[in-house]
C-alpha cells in the first residue's frame, strides 16, 4: 500500500531526500516499487529476459547516480524515473538495432518465459498468457520505428506530446507511425490468427 | 350503392374499398359500414385478414439498411468517381476514424470505401481487436526474475541488506540545511542588501570606524552635498568668500 502511494500520489521528494543522506531503506523502497514496471518495459523492447534484467539493473544504477538531479518542481518521482528509464531503454534498443548480434538467439526460450511464469492452471489464465506471447511476437515483427511508437502509445499509454519529446521527431511523424504501426500489427496478428475476422 | 346509402355494402363494393379501408383513408361513415359488413360476411372478413397479413409481410421484406448503404455507396462511386478513396488513403485515416477525429466529408468517403473494398472492410475490426490484445498484454505484467532487486541493491549500495544502511548524522544535517527554504525570495532581498552596502561604505569613510563616527561622517557627507547644491544655484562665488560648513555647524553655518 505504501508502494502504491509512492507511485501514484507522493511526489517522492522525502524519499529522495532520505536516499541522498545514504538511507538504504529509502532506496530499497524505490527499487521495489519501480523494478517490475521498468523490467516489463525493457522486456517489451528486448524480448529477452536476460537482456531486460541487465538493462533494468543498468537503469537503476543510472538513477542512483543522478538522484541529485531530481527536482520535485518539475514533476513527481515516478514521472522523472520512468522518463529516465524510457530514454535509456530506447537508446539501448536503437543501439542494438544498429549492431545486431545474438538479438534473436534466445528469442524462442524467452517467449516461453511468459508461459513458465503462469501461477495458476486455469484455462483462461493460460489463454491470456498465450495471447501475451503472441502479441509480443507480433510487436517484434514490426519495423523498429513503428515498434517504438506502438509500445510508447498503446502499451505505455503516453500522449503524442510525450512521445515527441522522447523521440525528438515531429508530431505528424509520430501520429503517422502510430497509425501505420497499428495497422501493421493488426495484419501480423491476423496472419498469426490471434485476431480473427 | 343503394345498400351503402342504406348502411349496407355488397361484397364487390367491399373489395373495391378494401385498400382504402386498410390504409384508413375513408370517411368515417363509409368506414363504419365496411366494418359492419366485415363482421357479418365471413368471406369478406377472411379476405380483409389475408390482405392485412400480405401487406405486413411486404413491409417486412424491405431491403435491410446495410444493403441499401452498399447500394448507395455503389451509386455514389459510379456517379462521383472523384470522391472515391483508395486503400492507402483509407489506411492513412484509420486511427483518426477510430478516434472520431475525421471531418464529415472524409468520414463518408472513408465509410464508403470500407463498404465496397473487400480487402479493407475487415481491417478496422482487426485493428480494434489488436488494440484490445495490446491492452491485455499491457495489464499482464511479468513478475521480475528472482533476485533482481537484490542485484540492483548490490550494484548501487554494495549490499543487498539495504535496511542495514542508516544515514549518518552529518549527512542528514547537510541534507536538512539543503532543504531549508527562506520565506523571503531573492528579489525581495535586493533593496535590503543595497541599504546594507551603503551603510558599509559610509562605515569605511568614517574616521574612527565607530557607530558615532558613522553618524559624524553622515553629517559631513550631507553638508558636502548641500554645499555643492548651493554652489550650483548661486554660481559657485561663495566657495572663495564664505566658510565651508562643518558637520558640527551643519546648515546653521550658512
Amino acid at each position: 500500500m505504501e508502494a502504491l502511494t509512492l507511485e501514484q500520489n507522493d511526489s517522492g521528494e522525502e524519499l529522495v531526500r532520505r536516499c541522498r543522506t545514504g538511507d538504504g531503506a529509502a532506496w530499497e523502497e524505490i527499487v521495489s516499487t519501480f523494478s517490475r514496471r521498468i523490467f516489463n518495459l525493457a522486456y517489451r523492447f528486448t524480448s529477452s529476459v536476460e537482456a531486460a534484467e541487465d538493462l533494468t539493473q543498468e537503469v537503476f544504477v543510472r538513477i542512483y547516480n543522478t538522484l541529485d538531479q531530481f527536482d520535485p518542481k518539475h514533476g513527481n518521482l515516478a514521472n522523472w524515473l520512468m522518463r529516465l528509464a524510457r530514454n535509456r531503454i530506447i537508446d539501448d534498443y536503437r543501439h542494438r538495432q544498429r549492431n545486431p548480434q545474438n538479438s534473436m538467439a534466445d528469442a524462442v526460450d524467452d517467449h516461453t518465459y511468459h508461459l513458465r511464469a503462469v501461477g495458476t492452471s486455469a484455462q483462461k489464465e493460460l489463454e491470456r498468457r498465450e495471447l501475451c506471447v503472441q502479441v509480443q511476437e507480433g510487436i517484434d515483427k514490426l519495423p523498429n520505428d513503428l515498434k517504438t511508437c506502438v509500445i510508447l502509445r498503446d502499451i505505455e499509454e503516453l500522449s503524442y506530446r510525450e512521445i515527441v519529446e522522447i523521440l525528438d521527431i515531429p508530431e505528424g511523424t509520430v501520429k503517422s507511425r502510430i497509425n501505420r504501426g497499428r495497422i501493421e500489427l493488426a495484419k501480423i496478428l491476423r496472419r498469426m490468427r490471434v485476431v480473427e475476422i | 350503392m343503394r345498400e351503402h346509402e342504406q348502411n349496407k355494402v355488397t361484397c364487390d363494393e367491399f373489395e373495391e374499398y378494401l385498400s382504402d379501408y386498410i390504409e384508413n383513408a375513408l370517411p368515417s361513415g363509409l368506414r363504419a359500414v365496411l366494418s359492419e359488413h366485415a363482421m357479418v360476411c365471413p368471406l369478406c372478413h377472411s379476405l380483409l385478414n389475408d390482405v392485412k397479413q400480405a401487406v405486413q409481410v411486404c413491409h417486412e421484406l424491405e431491403a435491410p439498411d446495410s444493403q441499401m448503404a452498399g447500394l448507395e455507396a455503389k451509386i455514389l462511386t459510379a456517379t462521383m468517381p472523384e470522391s472515391a478513396m483508395d486503400c492507402d488513403e483509407f489506411e492513412e485515416y484509420l486511427t483518426d476514424y477510430l478516434d472520431g477525429f475525421l471531418p464529415a466529408v472524409l468520414f463518408h468517403r472513408w465509410e464508403r470505401h470500407a463498404l465496397l473494398c473487400d480487402s479493407c472492410s475487415n481491417l478496422p475490426g482487426a485493428v480494434v481487436r489488436s488494440l484490445a490484445a495490446c491492452y491485455t498484454f499491457k495489464v499482464e505484467e511479468l513478475e521480475i526474475p528472482a533476485g533482481l532487486n537484490a542485484k540492483i541493491l548490490e550494484a548501487t549500495l554494495g549490499t543487498s541488506e539495504a535496511s542495514s544502511l542508516k544515514a549518518p548524522t552529518a549527512a542528514r544535517f547537510a541534507e536538512w540545511i539543503r532543504g531549508l527554504r527562506f520565506p523571503v525570495s531573492a528579489p525581495q532581498l535586493a533593496p535590503v542588501a543595497m541599504m546594507l552596502l551603503m551603510v558599509f561604505l559610509v562605515f569605511l569613510q568614517s574616521g574612527n570606524q565607530s557607530i558615532g563616527g558613522i553618524y559624524q561622517k553622515g553629517f559631513e557627507l550631507a553638508g558636502e552635498t548641500y554645499r555643492k547644491g548651493a554652489d550650483a544655484v548661486l554660481g559657485g562665488g561663495q566657495e572663495e568668500s564664505g566658510p565651508r560648513p562643518t558637520a558640527n555647524q551643519g546648515n546653521g553655518g550658512q
